[in-house]
């Protein structure tokens, strides 16, 4: 098996079996995963093993994409139109996931007699939402309307929470662990998040300013994906949230110049096998061991997180009187989970040598659960809220 | 160097590539040779901005590049463009190729004779020198949006002269052996005529297949990933056969020319990535190119440089004039073979291989003149299109 054949076939299966699970109304990205277990090295092991080392390279790149696209909805004349709604929706959806969650697990560690402090940190891995899973169902069955477009722009900012309370957990946790309270860790999210802003600004002003250059179409696929690469190996380069700059940069590019719009367009175009490889790629990295490690404690995160985040949209969006179909199914539309809860496990791991294994292997084993159930949880609310058409 | 991070790395190459062409073109050079110096800028050698991980990568974005290329070139094989145009194709491929062989041979014997060296070499180099890098003419052709008789017929040309450098390096390989070992045996030859045909059943099934599975393809991003998922494949199975990967994507792409009602939407599609992988491939062509080697060319290298040349002009010339093709064709083609690279690397590595003692000197004197004909090639490209009025 060589690179190239490896390739050739994740790009090949994916798609059979995409095609395949159409029949079953079951969403891509759902297939792609299930493609990724069965040739990945647990069962047909038919990845290379340098491919399955350049996931990350790929998670890397894709989030960066589809961050970037999202950007584009933020276009500043029309961005008062339920901005409000944003606000309030993914500020209280974030938070009722992180505060339930950890609630459920604070009671629950107290009666076996465990720290507390896992649980806060677990909680405010639960406020994250995967914005690839959520943005590849919303194409695919082209889902258009108000809970669609709210849903996005929600996916887009909830992660800056996310990071907020991230940052504010393990300080907690480092506080009643070692009765000292470190603000220089608050100070350190709050960093990562306004650095992210700044490089991410910073690239989409270049990135427009050398637009007036674009003479071909050629061009204009070279340079757009040229600096969301830049934007995101600097992202990486100052350990800054690379969703967050990606976003930035999109929402700068698009209100620098209305013709920008061409650079998503020309994305759109050539994306798909990139997501492909991704999520074929992740599922390959799936682990299985992981969920017999779950026990009680992954059961109350699933359940939790998921009510956090229907009641919390929910109370968001009856604060800002936000439309029926909204108050009663974007919640669940955001109940894919991925790469930013991962990222918090493993600094979980780093700071806590006593907990942090523990925490690491809980947001693992329901990143399982929800990466497979996440996606088809997005797609029924879509289709409940009736955005997405009858046919599919 | 600092660069641990590959996608830092990648967007360097991107920009750098990007901005070097942009640059060069106010001085009007192609894209190509701007992306090649900077990948010689940025490269291992000298500015090193390059992390190892993506110069590890290189073998599979070359071999990816390569593959879509020559399915690009196999899908200008139509069974109806051939009635008309099938006898100067060949006439003129064998026969460019065929000179370029015997001229180099020629001069290389009497170079090595009046050294007092065995001969063999001069066989292998010459069969180097018959073969034509697709790529960076293929380049020069979409940049410059050249259209016309010369550069129809140079598309092809360039298609299928990688064949007869096949034929010639079996045949070369024979006969230098048969001189240093005085053992004569077809055998090589035998397996350089299996080796096409291989590839162009592999190539074939492929397309086949492809053909069959596209009638599934209902939206745009379905059809990029089926056309990238097939060439990939195919490249990936010529590997795992050992034939030719330029050979087994032309067939691939003859076949889908041939039977499907919409041979260009393959190619269409393609045409929305492909210049981000083209720049990434010539950026690390250009990091991977050995500058060192040209101090050490030497008369031996400048002869194969110039020979081989002049052996690829007369033959054009001879070729379109026996099969009566344009004017234009003859007195121009020619400049668009002038870059060598990956297949004369082959043959210079199997060389390497067969004469341990002489291997070397083969390998140095190919990978030093492919420098040279990598940088002066897309320029001879350019000219002789504009020449002939195609640009």
């Amino acid at each position: 098996m060589n690179n190239l054949l490896s390739a050739g076939l994740i790009l090949l299966l994916g798609f059979v079996g995409a095609r395949l699970l159409k029949y079953v109304r079951l969403p891509s990205v759902t297939a792609f995963l299930l493609v990724g277990i069965l040739i990945g090295p647990h069962v047909f092991n038919l990845v290379t093993e340098e491919i399955f080392a350049g996931a990350d390279f790929f998670t890397n790149l894709v989030l960066g994409i589809i961050a970037f696209s999202l950007g584009e909805n933020f276009r500043f004349d029309k961005i008062k139109e339920g901005m409000k709604q944003v606000i309030w929706i993914s500020i209280i959806a974030a938070l009722g996931a992180w505060v339930l969650v950890s609630a459920a697990l604070i009671i629950y560690f107290v009666i076996i007699k465990l720290p507390l402090y896992p649980a806060l940190v677990l909680g405010a891995a639960a406020s994250a939402t995967a914005p690839a899973a959520t943005v590849l169902v919303i194409r695919e069955y082209r889902s258009t309307g108000y809970v669609t477009e709210l849903l996005l722009k929600v996916v887009a900012i909830d992660d800056a929470w996310c990071l907020i309370f991230a940052a504010m957990a393990i300080a907690f946790g480092n506080a009643m662990r070692a009765e000292v309270f470190d603000m220089v860790i608050i100070f350190a999210g709050l960093g990562e998040i306004f650095g992210a802003i700044i490089v991410g600004a910073l690239l989409g002003y270049i990135t427009s300013f050398f637009s007036r250059f674009v003479t071909t179409r050629d061009e204009l696929i070279i340079l757009i994906l040229g600096f969301i690469l830049l934007n995101v190996g600097l992202s990486i380069a100052f350990k800054l949230s690379v969703l967050l700059s990606s976003m930035t940069m999109g929402l700068m590019v698009i209100n620098r110049a209305r013709e920008n719009y061409k650079f998503f367009e020309e994305l759109r175009s050539v994306d798909a096998p990139l997501y492909l490889v991704f999520f074929i790629l992740s599922g390959a990295h799936l682990d299985f061991g992981i969920l017999y490690n779950m026990g009680i404690v992954g059961i109350l995160y699933v359940l939790f997180r998921i009510i956090g985040k229907v009641y919390g949209a929910k109370i968001g969006a009856k604060i800002s009187s936000a439309p029926k179909p909204a108050e009663n199914w974007l919640g669940l539309a955001l109940t894919p989970q991925a790469g930013v809860a991962l990222g918090i496990g493993l600094v979980a791991k780093s700071t806590f040598p006593d907990y942090g294994n523990f925490i690491f292997t809980i947001i693992a084993a329901t990143t399982v659960i929800f990466e497979l159930f996440g996606p088809l949880l997005t797609k029924y609310s879509l289709q409940k809220a009736g955005e997405i058409a009858a046919t599919e | 160097m600092l660069l641990q991070n590959s996608i830092l790395g990648l967007a360097i190459i991107v920009v750098a590539g990007y901005a070097g062409a942009k640059i060069l073109h106010k001085i009007n050079f192609p894209a190509v040779t701007a992306y090649l110096l900077i990948g010689i800028l940025i490269g291992p050698r000298l500015l090193n901005f390059i992390p190892v991980q993506l110069i590890n990568a290189s073998d599979f974005i070359s071999n990816f590049v390569l593959g879509i290329i020559a399915f690009m070139l196999g899908t200008h094989f139509t069974l109806k463009d051939l009635k008309a145009a099938g006898k100067p194709v060949i006439w003129i491929s064998v026969l460019e190729a065929g000179f370029a062989w015997a001229i180099v041979t020629v001069i290389m014997i009497l170079y090595l004779i009046l050294n007092h060296l065995p001969i063999h070499p001069a066989f292998v180099l010459g069969a180097a020198a018959s073969a034509t890098a697709p790529a960076a003419t293929v380049m020069i052709i979409r940049e410059f949006r050249a259209r016309g008789p010369v550069t129809n017929m140079l598309l092809r040309v360039v298609a299928l002269d990688d064949a007869w450098c096949l034929i010639f390096s079996a045949f070369a390989i024979t006969i230098a052996s048969a001189i240093s070992v005085g053992f004569f045996t077809a055998g090589v030859i035998l397996e350089a005529f299996l080796e096409i045909i291989a590839a162009v059943v592999l190539g074939g099934l492929v397309g086949l297949a492809l053909h069959f599975i596209a009638r599934f393809v209902t939206t745009k991003d379905e059809l990029l990933t089926v056309t990238a998922g097939f060439i990939l494949l195919s490249v990936g199975l010529s590997i795992t056969f050992h034939v030719s990967p330029l050979l087994t994507n032309m067939a691939l792409g003859l076949i889908i020319a041939n039977i499907s009602k919409e041979r260009t939407i393959f190619f269409d599609t393609l045409g929305r990535v492909d210049p981000v992988l083209f720049l990434s491939f010539f950026v690390l062509v250009g990091a991977n190119l050995e500058i060192s080697m040209i101090p050490r060319i030497g008369l031996v290298g400048i002869l194969y440089i110039i020979f081989r040349v002049i052996g690829k002009f007369i033959g054009v010339k001879l070729g379109a004039a026996l099969s009566h093709a344009e004017k234009n064709i003859g007195q121009y083609l020619a400049w668009g073979l002038v870059p060598q690279a990956g297949v004369a690397l082959g043959v210079a590595l199997i060389a390497k291989e067969l004469y341990p003692k002489y291997g070397e000197f083969i390998f140095t004197t190919i990978t030093a003149t492919t420098v040279i004909y990598e940088l002066i090639g897309p320029l001879c490209a350019k000219y002789g299109l504009q020449k002939a009025g195609e640009i």
